[in-house]
């Protein structure tokens, strides 16, 4: 062996690792965000928008409440929302959670089982063009004005974004990783465990960056048409509007606002654990 | 051809394959015939369509041959991939991104473990350090340079000690310089684990460095052209490039390569 040529590999080895940094260092990527240029345009827009609002709602009273009205609001009955929100929010983490675990297991059986696709995807395309806001009323004629309904509307509405994304994902292997393990004889829950459930994951956060959102909708609706429990924020908003009562109205549209932010912001949080080999590129952030 | 042990190594008897839909077929490989040695390092050139790849697919079990036989030191590719006897480095470096480089490198070991038994397998670590990755053991791969993932990958396909090499391409997507110190160091490796190598490459230099013997194929339908034998003394190092049975080989597999083009446009 020649010494000269390992050690000129050993040095370009050396080289190259100090030339490229990997994973945006936190520090780093927390110095950008604190920059202004990074946040006050989003502040603009944000304080405009209010204004704008402020504005409209002084010049009509009975068309949207004013922001100090509907604060007021959340502080007065801030017992009653906490309630109803906590009711909101059991109905979208079982609704999801079962409707997320649903979709990537059904995704698994039918990305490792052909057939199963063949045999299954057409009724799901089937349930899943039929509006939500249809079946919803059905359901409660069903199961009643529990929370069942409510879990079933939410899961339902989670379940296809998840079953095609994770599908994608599940489909979406390196093609030249798969022979590399196809030469070793490697097994189809070897390829499954070392390959595809990994691999996927980028397309199962897209699908659940669509999901999440989805799931207070469904929540949201569910609490329209079966509000016979007379519970949950979406209950509260049927209710108030149709005693025009304008600051509770909205005071229970913001706190669903505020629910979708907050679900979007852990997603943000996991994915960053998760994800942080992913540039991103395929399915984007 | 050999004769005392016909089936050690990489034995290609008479192997066509042709793909698409039935009555519009495309002949890719028309018997081919070919045997690579135990320790034996062979590279496939030739221009593109001439079914280098496919023919490397065939022999890593990737693709069936419509006819033909082909055998893994005296085995069929299914047992022999069964057996974990083909090492395969493909065009890209294809690690899994979210493992480290150790890991990446284990990942050989824990696929099909019933192979494992009776087998001299390498230290991971001990492989990557002699690859100059001693220092990226614990990197990611998005840490590492092109030329470092390739290592990577060729340190995976020698780990868990293959008896013959499948390497399609390998260098093709580095920069001249960074190839050149990849070959070197490739042929360094193999130098002391001569395992069988085919490898398919475009690059007449990096063939002639390599091997000896070159199989320039020709295409439409994909065959076989010439085998020229490459002489030049072993162990190699750069200045081969320089002298003069290097430039005559040079001239002889680009002269193929011309008439085997020529063939083509005809």
């Amino acid at each position: 062996m020649s010494t000269t040529e390992t050690s000129a590999l050993a040095v370009q080895a050396a080289t190259s690792a100090t030339g490229r940094r990997f994973s945006p260092l936190a520090s780093a990527k927390l110095k950008q965000n604190l920059r202004w240029t990074s946040w006050a345009p989003a502040v603009i827009t944000f304080v405009i928008a209010a204004a704008l609002w402020q504005i409209t709602a002084i010049a009509n009273p009975y068309v949207i409440p004013t922001i100090d009205q509907v604060w007021m609001s959340l502080i007065k009955d801030a017992d009653t929302y906490w309630a109803n929100m906590l009711v909101t929010s059991l109905e979208v983490v079982v609704g999801a959670s079962s409707g997320i675990l649903a979709g990537f297991i059904l995704a698994i059986i039918m990305a490792e089982f052909q057939i199963m696709e063949r045999a299954i995807m057409p009724l799901v395309v089937v349930v899943m063009v039929t509006p939500i806001v249809a079946i919803a009323p059905a359901l409660v004629v069903a199961f009643g004005f529990g929370m069942t309904p409510k879990f079933i509307v939410t899961a339902l509405v989670v379940f296809f974004p998840m079953l095609v994304n994770s599908l994608a994902g599940l489909r979406d292997v390196d093609d030249r990783a798969l022979d590399v393990m196809k030469t070793l004889h490697a097994s189809r829950w070897e390829i499954f465990r070392d390959l595809r459930f990994t691999g996927s994951m980028p397309y199962v956060f897209a699908g659940l960056r669509i999901a999440l959102p989805l799931a207070i909708v469904g929540a949201a609706v569910a609490e329209f048409v079966a509000a016979g429990q007379q519970a949950g924020l979406g209950s509260l908003v049927t209710i108030a509007a149709a005693q025009a009562n304008l600051p509770v109205t909205w005071a229970s549209i913001a706190l669903l606002c505020l629910m979708g932010v907050i679900l979007i912001s852990l997603l943000a949080l996991v994915r960053e654990r998760v994800l942080w080999w992913s540039d991103g590129a395929a399915v984007g952030r | 051809m050999e004769t005392a042990q016909p089936h050690a190594g990489v034995y290609i008897e008479d192997v066509s394959k042709s793909f698409g839909p039935e009555g519009a077929r495309t002949l890719v490989l028309n018997h081919v015939s070919l045997s690579i040695k135990m320790g034996e390092f062979v590279s496939v050139i030739g221009p593109s369509g001439c079914g280098k790849s496919t023919l490397l697919k065939t022999v890593a079990g990737l693709i069936e041959a419509d006819s033909g036989t082909v055998k893994v030191d005296g085995m069929t590719v299914k047992a022999a991939t069964k057996n974990k006897m083909i090492g395969l480095v493909p065009q890209s470096p294809a690690l899994l991104p979210w493992r480290t480089v150790l890991d990446n490198v284990r990942l050989p070991m824990t696929v099909n473990p019933k192979a494992n038994a009776n087998r001299n397998l390498r230290d991971p670590r001990e492989i990557l350090e002699s690859f100059g990755l001693g220092a990226a053991l614990d990197k990611y791969p998005g840490q590492l340079s092109g030329g470092m993932q390739q290592r990577v990958a060729i340190a995976r396909a020698f780990v868990f000690d293959p008896s013959v090499l499948l390497m399609d391409e390998p260098f093709s997507a580095l920069d001249e310089m960074n190839r050149d110190a990849q070959r070197l160091g490739l042929l360094d490796f193999w130098q002391s684990n001569r395992k069988a190598v085919m490898f398919v490459t475009h690059s007449v230099p990096e063939a002639i460095m390599l091997s000896d013997r070159i199989v320039v194929m020709g295409a439409h339908p994909g065959h076989i052209a010439e085998i020229i034998d490459v002489p030049l003394p072993r162990p190699r190092t750069i200045d081969v490039y320089a002298t003069d049975e290097f430039r005559d080989l040079e001239g002889r597999v680009r002269e193929t390569l011309r008439e085997v083009m020529g063939q083509k446009s005809a």
